[in-house]
């Protein structure tokens, strides 16, 4: 299970070295990304454990952002330089032995950082000693293996230069917006959405116009598309492409190489033909950044974290109306997790949770909440999240009413048992899902 | 020139050198893509059109006296009524009620028709404060009618200029009703032709006082499920049936159901008929284009260019056929839809891209054959003798 | 002077046919050869073996260096149209193509169109006032200058012909002859061409006679 967390990550690794290798200086630039994997493991978990809380990530998320910013001056300035200068692609020389190896052991540090990121626990702590050492193991290995497939990647096909920068950095924000503490796709979208929210009410106030009343109320409809969450999301994914969008289009503007001084017509239009190719192969490896930019995209978006989220226990009540759920019988309930049941009786049916808050109390909600569709919550650590409108509740407010927090029912604690009265359950339930179930489409 | 453009041309060239074969193929091609865009687009608007339909109706129960008028279809899916007019008495309905435990409201309801100037119009005997519970969404444009008044369906208006506020003359009952109009109903149903009158006034000029010929309840689901309600209150009902409303709908499912298999066969039967064409078609052509390929090898073309060639060629048709697929389509679906369900087909872009798929897709798999012994010809054997 | 085509034991034969027996043949640099000998002698199998249209069964066969036989299908397609142009009897032209574009269509495969480069080539073989007509619409000896055009427009260091002047009247022959010589003497290709004729071989270097598969008879023409 464990295992299967990582693999995207540890995918998108066995892609970087072989080709950070083959670009670089081969072998010896492996054997660095795998001591750097395996140094960024180390370090990140060590941090994790001594440091706790938010620090271990803050700085690599920064780390994350100022390479993201890197690859946006990059792309600028190869954008700046084939206008100026034109063509003279043969002048991307390969970086010195020791340059190499920076680029290279920078990358395996982050990409050991980030992969182990996604391992650590939700409710902070170190990542245990078995995942530790094998996350270790099986990246340095990933890295040593590398050295095997890159022999057989054709050298044209190996990017240099801001390319292959491209193609590092993309693999980095695979491997950092699939863990939600350090994606920075979500922050991305919203300074955008923020962005142009203030900077609409800014330029409508310099230009003293009062908000409303001269707009007819279509016009309105329009400003306020400004406003959507799409906004924010479409800005941040122009604003996430853009880079290696300027990367593809300074390669593709590159201009043809000077072939006047070739009389032959055959060999000329060889020389050109073999320039276009190689182009066209060189557009490869930013074309495979924009995959992985839009697979970093996807993760933040629609993120993978697992929620706890047991199958509904089927419980009956006593004859005299009554549910009884003992506190330690099959499960115990005082785990700080939260037990999901069902009742039915007649065609009537109820869903409802039973979990102990941090303040210590044992209390009784529903599985649903007064204003969203019953789709039911989730733990995630500490705060339950309501799958329909994905808002996170903390636990310690779970228990109370109001808003999207799930729907209290009263409960007793009669020595070791829960006692819930089905009749209020079953009502509760009821004219909660009639009232949300009405204002369907309505949003929140 | 740039390569790209360069296959295009004479990929383009190709194709209208070939004219007459290359239309018939665009031909095949369109048809399939326009009857898979008919179906999609048939079947999407009617699901829609459908479901809206049965979620229109408040109540869940409906008891009609036996051997009464059956409805077939509702609404805009209105297939007539069958059989001759019956009556339920409203005593036994009640009594029948409150006998069976089951618990809802209801509302009465007795069709007739009245003339207005000569001219039948249909009516329906209701208790307002019912309908207007049991029908929420009904549109009145005016008041809901007091005493002694009337409300008009929507079709009335432009019918018989009936208007909110005007006084009529009914005749055709017992005696003349002289009443006024006090609203106007829309529902985009069947009320949008009916003359809503009061129940009693109505039975009285019928002349069957305490008989309705339908009656709508609005059973508590709570209660159990609605078909055990249904079976419990027939128990105590004899000369009537009761029936769930969803029957109703499930008609126009049944038939929108039953629509869509008869064309899904047509189009499957018409995508493979197409598709051997497809394929019939392009090996002639490879065939008796033996020579070019052979020729094109002999110059230098790999079988991958070769390939890409007429792979190219192939895909233009189909991308061709698919624009006009989509267009023949909308047409298609329209027809469908206005001449078997009396409805209008919504245009859908989204069906675009389908329509292009399916004939590309078509066009492909047509040309996987021709294709490969393109890939294997030998060009020595296919540029010898005449 | 270097040996654009060698050949050792070469064969091909088709089942139990030997359309060519076991033949050593060496063609030196910017040579002119004529190939001679009945019908089914086993010219055109030697010429589509020389331009890697097919297969030898047995023997080696090198032409400027590469050795055939160990060429893939890509590679010899690759061979192809970097290093040999071929002129055939019947033309084959591409029919719904102009005459430009039948020449463009050479360079397609060889590297990208350039259309002011295959208007020039049309104007060197003297049809560049028939530069938009079909192959239709063409006599036969135009389509022959057309095919040359389109043979030597990538510039090949072979010239393979197969009875390029077989369909032609007395005047047409001579005068793509003349073609081909002059521009044989501009971009100093070699030449290996199959004919009927005497006088055709009159215009080559040297003649090999084939019968039967086999070389049976050399005749030098101008010592080159
Ligand atoms: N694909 C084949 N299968 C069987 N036999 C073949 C095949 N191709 C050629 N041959 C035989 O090989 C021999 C040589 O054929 P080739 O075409 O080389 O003759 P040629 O000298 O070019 O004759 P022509 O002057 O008539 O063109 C002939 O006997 C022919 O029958
Ligand atoms: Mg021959």
């Amino acid at each position: 299970m464990t295992a299967l967390k990582v693999i995207p990550q540890l995918l998108c690794w066995a892609v970087l070295v072989p080709v950070m290798s083959r670009s670089l200086t081969g072998m010896a630039t492996a054997v660095t990304a795998a001591a750097g994997f395996v140094v960024g493991v180390a370090g990140e978990n060590l941090l994790l454990a001594y440091v706790g809380g938010e620090l271990p990530f803050r700085p690599l998320r920064g780390v994350c952002g100022v390479i993201f910013l890197l690859l946006w001056g990059a792309s600028v300035w190869a954008l700046y330089r084939r206008g100026s200068k034109g063509s003279d692609a043969e002048a991307v020389s390969s970086p010195g032995p020791l340059a190499a190896g920076l680029a290279a052991s920078a990358t395996g540090v982050l990409a050991g950082a980030l992969t182990l990121c996604r391992l650590a626990p939700l409710d902070g702590g170190a990542v245990r000693l078995v995942p530790y050492l094998s996350l270790a193991c099986a990246g340095a290995v990933l890295a040593l293996a590398a050295t095997f497939p890159a022999r057989y990647l054709p050298e044209r096909l190996a990017p240099r230069g801001i390319p292959l920068l491209a193609l590092v950095v993309s693999a980095l924000m695979v491997m950092a917006c699939s863990v939600q503490r350090l994606d920075i796709f979500s922050p991305l979208s919203m300074e955008v959405m923020k962005f142009i929210h203030d900077f609409v009410h800014q330029f409508f106030e310099s230009m003293l116009i009062p908000d409303h009343p001269f707009f007819r109320s279509d016009v309105w409809g329009y400003i306020g598309l400004l406003f959507s969450d799409k906004v924010g999301l479409w800005g941040g994914l122009a604003l996430w492409y853009l880079p290696v969008l300027f990367i593809a289009l300074a390669l593709r503007l590159e201009r043809l190489p000077s072939v006047a001084h070739i009389r032959q017509g055959a060999a000329r239009r060889k020389l050109l033909a073999s320039f276009i190719h190689e182009r066209r192969l060189r557009l490869v490896a930013p074309l495979f950044a924009l995959v992985l930019l839009t697979g970093a995209a996807y993760q933040s978006r629609f993120p993978a974290t697992e929620y706890w989220d047991p199958k509904p226990v089927e419980v009956t009540a006593t004859p005299a109306g009554q549910i009884v759920i003992p506190k330690k019988g099959e499960m115990d309930l005082e785990d700080g997790k939260l037990h999901k049941f069902s009742y039915s009786q007649g065609g009537r049916q109820a869903r409802f949770f039973v979990m102990l808050t941090p303040a210590g109390q044992l209390v009784t909600t529903l599985d649903a909440c007064a204003i969203c569709q019953p789709e039911g919550y989730g733990q995630a650590g500490n705060a339950v999240i309501c799958y329909y409108c994905k808002t996170l509740i903390p636990l310690e407010t779970v228990g109370k009413p109001g808003g999207c927090n799930p729907v209290p029912v009263p409960c007793s604690v009669k020595g070791d048992a829960v006692v819930i009265d089905a009749m209020t359950l079953l009502n509760t339930w009821e004219s909660t899902v009639q009232v949300t179930a009405h204002g369907k489409g309505m949003g929140k | 020139m740039n390569k790209r453009r360069w296959l295009a041309h004479i990929v383009f060239r190709a194709l209208v050198h070939r004219r007459g074969r290359t239309l018939l193929l665009l031909a095949v091609l369109t048809l399939a893509s326009s009857l898979a865009t008919a179906l999609g687009l048939v079947s999407a608007s009617m699901r829609a059109r459908v479901a809206e339909e049965t979620r229109k109706y408040g109540a869940n129960l409906v008891v009609v006296p036996e051997s009464a008028r059956v409805e077939v279809g509702s609404g805009g899916l209105h297939f007539g009524a069958i059989g001759e007019p019956a009556y339920l008495s409203q005593e036994q309905f009640l009594t029948a009620l409150a006998k069976s435990g089951v618990k809802g409201d209801y509302s009465f309801h007795l069709e007739g028709a009245l003339t207005l100037k000569g001219v039948e119009i249909p009516c329906e005997g209701v208790d307002f404060a019912q309908v207007r519970r049991l029908s929420p969404w009904w549109q009145v444009d005016g008041d809901w009618p007091r005493e002694g008044e009337v409300l008009g369906g929507g079709d009335l208006t432009p019918r018989h200029h009936v208007h909110p506020g005007d006084l009529f003359e009914f005749g055709g009952g017992k005696g003349v009703v002289r009443t006024r109009v006090s609203g106007v109903v829309t529902t985009g149903g069947d009320e949008d032709d009916t003359l809503f009158i009061d129940l009693k006034e109505l039975q009285e000029q019928m002349g069957r006082p305490g008989q309705v010929s339908e009656v709508r309840l609005l059973a508590d689901p709570g209660n159990g499920s609605l078909k055990d309600q249904a079976a419990l209150l027939q128990r105590h009902l004899s000369g009537a049936v009761v029936k769930e409303l969803r029957q109703v709908g499930r008609t126009s499912e049944d038939l929108l159901g039953k629509v869509q298999l008869l064309m899904l066969l047509v189009t499957a039967v018409v995508l493979v008929t197409a598709g051997s064409s497809v394929a019939g078609t392009m090996s002639t052509t490879v065939l008796e284009r033996g020579k070019e390929i052979g020729l094109m090898k002999a110059m230098g073309g790999s079988r991958w260019d070769l390939l890409k060639i007429f792979s190219a060629e192939a895909l233009l048709l189909g991308v061709g056929a698919g624009v006009g697929g989509f267009l023949l389509g909308v047409v298609i679906a329209k027809f469908v839809a206005h001449s078997v369900f009396a409805a209008d087909a919504a245009l859908r872009l989204e069906f675009l891209p389908v329509a292009v798929g399916v004939s590309m897709l078509l066009a492909l798999a047509g040309s996987v054959g021709p294709l490969l012994s393109v890939f294997r010809l030998d060009p020595v054997q296919s540029l010898r003798g005449e | 002077m270097a040996a654009i085509i060698e050949t050792s034991g070469l064969t091909r034969s088709y089942g139990d046919i030997c359309a060519l027996k076991p033949l050593d043949l060496c063609v030196p640099e910017g040579e002119w050869l004529t190939v001679m000998g009945h019908s089914g002698s086993g010219k055109s199998t030697l010429l589509n073996l020389l331009g890697g249209l097919d297969r030898p069964t047995g023997g080696s066969i090198q032409v400027r260096g590469t050795d055939l036989a160990s060429l893939s299908e890509d590679g010899l397609a690759r061979f192809r149209r970097d290093c040999v142009g071929i002129i055939f009897q019947q033309h084959h032209l591409i029919p719904y193509l102009t005459a430009l574009e039948n020449v463009m269509m050479s360079q397609y495969f060889h590297s990208v169109p350039d259309e002011a480069e295959a208007r020039h080539a049309l104007e060197r073989v003297g049809l560049g006032h028939r530069l938009k007509n079909r192959p239709g619409e063409l006599s036969g000896g135009e389509q022959q200058r057309v095919c040359i055009a389109r043979a030597i427009i990538n510039s090949p260091r072979l010239l393979l012909g197969d009875e390029p002047t077989g369909n032609l009247d007395h005047k047409s022959t001579t005068m793509v002859m003349e073609l081909l010589r002059e521009l044989r003497d501009e971009d100093r290709f070699s030449i290996v061409m199959v004919t009927h004729n005497q006088e055709v071989a009159a215009w080559g270097d040297r003649t090999i006679h084939m019968d039967d598969g086999c070389l049976v008879r050399e005749e030098r023409i101008k010592a080159c």
